[in-house]
């Protein structure tokens, strides 16, 4: 094949490939992904894989089509993500919230502090349509695995009841307890540390 | 006589573990509007804020329509028109280190902002298309599956 037709042959493919990101019809694959900042800003990252390889999104509004070629990126305008994602951006559902509640130590007796963070995430579940909620219990490294295992279970519960009216059938609240596996402080084992004897609530 | 009795024990669990899974429910409807149904094991049913999702129900808008769930480990998705999703596998159980997350979109448009499974072990996120894969590094993203 002489240059002239390889030449030929490449602004044709190049051509396709514009009028794919402009939408237009007449090419094999219009189908592709965008990434989007996060809500506070930062930018993750997308790999894409397909038979012809890999594709790594690393920029905001960079996208690509989920059949292309490998490594073969463009940027997408707002006005074309509001056309195609519009109407699923906006059938997001709120974004969870997640609240950290204390206690003493020993027991399944909330801090005073946390104690009056409670009203607030009542109201954050009354507000949103159809909530949901998960409560985990945490401990700190004081005392055996497997006690800590059912005192994080207790502050959970305990977290629950005190969260009372909510009108939350026992479908909707998930109750769990981590123990002492998932410190928020990492220290030794048999360390009394009142930031990991919590208790994780997600409104969702 | 005993092996026979492990054995037996053995298919008892495993029915058993098979069942719970696909009881669990993995999140709930937060958003729907227009034609939003799920198809539950063939059938469908409208979608509501505050319908539970299990695995493997397919998530289906017609024109217009849209609908948005979240899941357990506060992963967001929300779909447009004329889309099919699938949550093929869901496993969120930080005490035990269990994570995955797998979906796929039939057709149409989903939007999806990573929740703690994305955070916690991002490999084990993926969206599949009939075209490509879409793995996930803790973000989000908005994807378009065409039919050809």
């Amino acid at each position: 094949m002489s240059m002239h037709v390889l030449l030929k042959r490449k602004r044709l493919i190049q051509a396709c490939m514009v009028a794919c990101v402009v939408g237009l019809s007449g090419c094999a694959s219009k189908s592709y992904v965008v990434l989007l900042p996060d809500e506070d800003g930062s930018v993750g990252k997308v790999v894409v894989n397909n038979a012809q390889g890999t594709t790594v999104l690393q920029a905001p509004r960079e996208g690509a089509q989920l059949g292309g070629a490998a490594g073969k990126t463009f940027v997408v305008e707002q006005a074309q993500i509001d056309r195609d994602f519009g109407v699923a951006l906006a059938a997001s559902p709120r974004k969870p919230a997640t609240y950290l509640l204390y206690f003493e130590t020993g027991g399944a007796a909330l801090t005073a502090v946390s104690q009056a963070d409670l009203p607030r995430i009542r109201d954050d579940i009354k507000g949103r349509p159809a909530p949901d909620i998960s409560v985990i219990g945490h401990t700190d490294t004081a005392g055996d695995a497997e006690a800590n295992y059912k005192l994080g279970l207790k502050r959970a519960q305990q977290v629950v009841d005190l969260l009372g009216k909510t009108n939350l059938s026992p479908e909707r609240i998930t109750v769990d307890s981590h123990g002492e596996r998932n410190l928020l402080v990492k220290t030794p084992d048999g360390i009394d540390e009142p930031r990991n004897r919590r208790v994780e609530v997600n409104v969702r | 006589m005993l092996k026979h009795l492990c054995m037996g024990m053995a298919i008892a669990v495993g029915t058993m573990g098979g069942a719970l899974a696909d009881d669990t429910i993995i999140g709930f409807v937060k958003t729907a509007d227009g034609e939003a149904n799920l198809v539950v094991a063939g059938k469908i049913v409208k979608a509501q804020p505050g319908t539970p999702v299990q695995r493997k129900d397919v998530l289906k808008t017609g024109k217009p329509g849209s609908l948005g769930i979240t899941l357990k480990d506060n992963t967001l998705l929300s779909i447009g028109p004329d889309t099919e999703l699938v949550i093929e596998e869901f496993l969120y159980a930080p005490a035990k280190g269990d994570f995955k997350l797998g979906a796929n979109v039939r057709k149409g448009s989903l939007n999806y902002v990573s929740g703690m499974v994305a955070k916690l072990k991002p490999d084990v996120v993926n969206v599949r298309t009939p075209t490509g894969t879409i793995g996930v590094r803790g973000t989000h993203f908005v994807v378009a599956v065409t039919e050809d």
